[in-house]
């Protein structure tokens, strides 16, 4: 038999399962609604985690030397103090501006509580913010920062300005609108963005009011240096833990933020894909079910089809090209109200590293479609494989006479 | 009524045995059978139920493997095929036609009849061409675009009966074609048959409990009395 015909043989079958499918769709509706549930919830997950990664990732570069207290694993947990900074600042490792200043940045990280009350009977409402105080030479760290409506804050005064995707989350923070963080008032002077960065998550002031409003004195969390091309940063740690003024950690900004989204994305996997394979588990006996009671029931058009002379590869192919149906089918109905209702919407979640919200975008991509697709695809094959080869393998003398 | 058939043997079941496992007893359904059928005989195989009539259409067929003995058709041993060849063998020489028609529901007529043509080297053209004459020697043109439950057990019959005959199988088998019919549409169903025995040179195997089918086959086996006669020549040999 020529592989033409062999292929008509598979083809001409699956065109008739395809043509009956309409007929037949009540008895598949339990394999398609659980095969959407593990497509949705795969789909969640891929996206969440690629969000998260793609977020962080765009959050760091790859000469920021970011340096914190010894054993501190974020920016909250560390303090560090000036004799530290002008240290570490004056290295000769460190670049420095055309005014021969060594560029670094030093901030402070709160986590702010924004309360908002819409009247007063009602209770006040606490959100958790990430609230960064900063200093003019902040921005030579953030080449992406943009601001994209108001102004920059002014220093000494309470103005800050937000991340565009705390600004998207929560449109009632308007540039020109007075918030209160903690006990104290601060008027929004503007909306930034950076690239999607996790800074777009921040609030950033002023780093003197900041440290005055949270009675830091004069004492920062991080430091931000700009290293010069070629540095072994392995070197420089090493000199620096053997310093006995000193008691920091560095990294690079990048790998720190790339381990921060590997510990976030860490948790949504262990939680998520658990509870997406037992659910695929589930989808794949309805999928076995669906197709073997599909199977019982043209039993005969089966043998006749063997009786005609269609080879067993054909029957094979036809039935699990019917469970990939079933499953594309669930996958397509999964996707498109996620993709309509979802696409491009800000999502948050709480960072454990810094106790306050951690924005991303939740970007359905035509990637994240194929990964989504391809595991559905696996659900209906495996779904469909042990009833194709059943059929496959009935006796023809017997399916007739029954 | 005439025929086109020769005397020279085409099919031959020699000394064929064939038992199935039940449980734990084993039942012969067959114990040293033999049958000749010469080419462009239409058969009627007759006799009450539990004989084995059926088993032996599925033998000549290539659906079943006897236990023992040998099947030869057209001087092709077929029950030393594999499977794939016997598949293949299948789709060439043989033409099914079943009680219950095995029509697919959701293909109409036409449709229905093009089936066997995809396991042909055809294209969709040809294939269309074969089924339009297909259904025309039948006399089912103008239901060509109808699906199966659009017509009558008769039509579902004849659509049967093309889709047999379409890739020009030489040999028709014939399950209790009538079985399911009212007179009128029996005898429609034999006389059909009766002409593509006569006019194409169909050797046909029917299996039926249809008294009116006599009238129609060219050679009547009524089972229960062949093997009994068969045991007595056997029994005979044996004796001698």
């Amino acid at each position: 038999m020529s592989i033409s015909i062999a292929i008509n043989q598979a083809l001409a079958l699956s065109i008739i399962n395809v043509k009956s499918f309409p007929h037949r769709i009540n008895n598949y509706l339990v394999s398609i609604i659980s095969i959407a549930c593990v497509a949705a919830v795969i789909l969640t997950v891929l996206t969440m985690t690629q969000g998260m990664i793609k977020t962080l990732a765009q959050s760091g570069h790859h000469n920021t030397l970011l340096v914190m207290r010894s054993g501190a694993v974020s920016e909250l947990q560390s303090v560090m103090f000036p004799s530290e900074v002008n240290l570490l600042a004056n290295h000769q490792q460190i670049l420095r501006d055309k005014d021969n200043r060594p560029l670094y940045s030093a901030e402070m990280f709160v986590n702010a509580e924004l309360s908002s009350q819409s009247n007063e009977h009602v209770p006040a409402k606490i959100e958790k913010l990430a609230l960064r105080g900063i200093s003019e030479n902040t921005f030579y760290f953030r080449p992406d920062f943009k601001i994209v409506s108001g102004k920059k804050f002014k220093t000494g005064i309470r103005q800050l300005i937000i991340g565009r995707a705390i600004s998207r989350r929560m449109p009632e923070l308007m540039v020109g609108k007075t918030i209160k963080l903690g006990g104290t008032k601060w008027l929004i002077s503007g909306v930034f963005s950076d690239n999607n960065s996790v800074f777009e998550s921040e609030i950033w002031a002023d780093l003197g009011m900041v440290q005055s409003d949270y009675q830091r004195g004069n004492s920062i969390q991080s430091l931000r240096l700009a290293i010069k091309e070629g540095t072994d940063i392995a070197n420089l740690n090493q000199e620096w833990q053997i310093d006995p003024r000193l008691n920091v950690r560095t990294e690079l900004e990048q790998v720190f933020f790339a381990n921060q989204g590997e510990n976030l994305t860490r948790l949504i996997r262990w939680v998520g894909f658990p509870v997406a394979i037992i659910m695929a588990l589930g989808a794949i006996i309805a999928a076995l079910n669906t197709m073997y009671s599909a199977i019982a029931s043209r039993s005969k058009e089966i043998a006749t089809h063997k009786a005609i002379g269609f080879s067993p590869f054909a029957i094979l192919f036809s039935i699990i090209s019917e469970a990939l149906l079933i499953a594309l089918i669930a996958t397509m109905l999964a996707i498109t109200p996620l993709y309509i209702l979802f696409d491009g919407w800000t999502a948050s979640t709480q960072n454990a590293a810094t106790l306050s919200q951690l924005m991303f975008n939740f970007d359905i991509s035509f990637t994240l479609i194929c990964q989504t697709i391809a595991l559905s695809s696996l659900i209906g094959f495996l779904g469909g494989l042990l009833p194709a080869i059943k059929a496959m393998t009935l006796p023809i003398t017997v399916a007739i006479r029954d | 009524m005439n025929s086109t058939s020769t005397n020279k043997p085409y099919i031959t079941l020699d000394k064929i045995s064939k038992s199935y496992s039940k449980g734990k007893k084993q039942v012969v359904v067959h114990d040293n059978f033999n049958l000749t059928i010469n080419r462009g005989e239409f058969i009627a195989i007759m006799g009450p139920s539990g004989l084995g009539k059926s088993t032996l259409l599925h033998l000549i067929g290539g659906l079943d493997q006897p236990t023992s003995g040998n099947i030869t058709v057209d001087n092709e041993q077929i029950n030393n095929l594999s499977e794939r060849k016997l598949t293949q063998w299948r789709s060439e020489n043989i033409g099914f036609v079943f009680q219950s028609h095995h029509l697919l529901p959701v293909l109409n007529a036409k449709s229905n009849v093009e089936l066997p043509l995809v396991l042909t080297p055809l294209n969709k053209k040809q294939r269309q061409q074969h089924a339009k004459l297909a259904l025309k020697l039948v006399g089912m043109s103008d239901r060509a675009q109808h699906l199966p439950k659009e017509l009558s057990g008769g039509q579902e019959q004849r659509v049967a009966i093309a889709r047999a005959i379409v890739s020009d199988a030489n040999i028709l088998l014939c399950d209790e074609p009538t079985g399911n019919l009212d007179r009128g549409s029996a005898n429609e169903i034999l006389a059909l048959l009766a002409t593509l025995n006569k006019d194409f040179g169909k050797t046909i195997i029917m299996v039926t409990h249809d008294l009116n089918a006599a009238d129609f086959a060219t050679r009547t086996i009524h089972l229960e009395a062949y093997i009994n006669q068969q045991s007595a020549i056997n029994n005979e040999v044996t004796t001698s």
